[in-house]
């Protein structure tokens, strides 16, 4: 994933990516990545609950404009399902950080 | 690759998922290829709100219209489909004998979250979405890692280009 993710950001666009298993994103260094700890096919969480999977959305897209150091890898602190996503906090408005 | 191998594959999948402290084995059995090359870097140049945003998934997720990737070849296979947005929720299949995607069947959004990025468009977080998005299988390995970096990703991301995308997420599987 991280080979496609290269490519997309040398034609300009910005990109982030979920990573599941850190060392291959290591490896193969995207320009940005947020890292869940969580089971094979879940990247985003598991079906139905959709709190965690805005939560993981929107972590990424905040890495998007967060990250000023190409290839850093953000380790999210989420603790699968024994995490409660209902007190998550979300990001304001994310806006490039040059124009801050 | 023969039968044998791909159930061998789908029932490790199974496993690995079920138990993740053995994929650990796997993990390290694969070695994912290294470029060399200086990380692009195109940072975002607009607020979240202004800007058009495409997903991009090696889930191995396409429409049951559109032919299935190739489980034959044990390199992967390193080519694309291109996912309408508006239909792609009530029509999916997933192509991927590397990993269990039962849970991904019954809620697609765990590997592909458009309806969570539908409805931060709807709060306007997101400026608004690509009505195509993309879709790999991953797993990509041996003489298709040249195919996928010279070819196929370069097409889906002149395509982004074109449809005035200006970010990407990519999930995995």
């Amino acid at each position: 994933m991280g080979l496609i993710q290269r490519e997309i950001e040398k034609t300009g666009i910005a990109t982030v990516g979920v990573s599941i298993v850190r060392q291959y994103t290591e490896k193969v260094q995207p320009p940005r990545t947020v890292f869940v700890k969580w089971p094979f096919g879940h990247p985003l969480g598991e079906p139905g609950n959709a709190s965690q999977q805005r939560t993981v959305v929107l972590e990424a897209l905040k890495a998007l404009y967060a990250i000023s150091t190409p290839g850093e890898i953000i380790d999210l602190p989420f603790r699968w399902r024994r995490h409660d996503y209902s007190t998550y906090e979300e990001p304001g408005s994310l806006v490039p950080r040059n124009s801050e | 690759m023969s039968l044998t191998s791909r159930f061998k594959n789908r029932l490790i999948a199974k496993v690995i998922t079920r138990y993740p402290g053995l994929a650990q084995r796997f993990i390290t059995a694969y070695e994912p290829w290294e470029s060399g090359e200086p990380i692009p870097w195109a940072p975002p140049r607009k607020p979240l709100r202004e800007c058009k945003l495409a997903l991009v998934t090696t889930s191995g997720v396409h429409h049951g219209s559109q032919t299935p990737f190739d489980m034959q070849d044990s390199e992967g296979d390193p080519s694309f489909r291109a996912i309408d947005g508006a239909t792609i929720g009530k029509d999916y299949r997933i192509s991927h004998d590397y990993y269990d995607h039962s849970d991904a069947e019954k809620d697609l959004n765990i590997v592909f979250p458009l309806d969570r990025l539908r409805e931060l468009q709807q709060e306007g977080v997101i400026g608004r979405l690509a009505e195509t998005h993309y879709s790999f299988m991953g797993h990509i390995d041996g003489r298709h890692i040249a195919t996928l970096i010279g070819t196929t990703a370069r097409q889906v991301a002149d395509r982004l280009r074109h449809d005035g995308v200006d970010l990407v997420l990519l999930t995995p599987a």
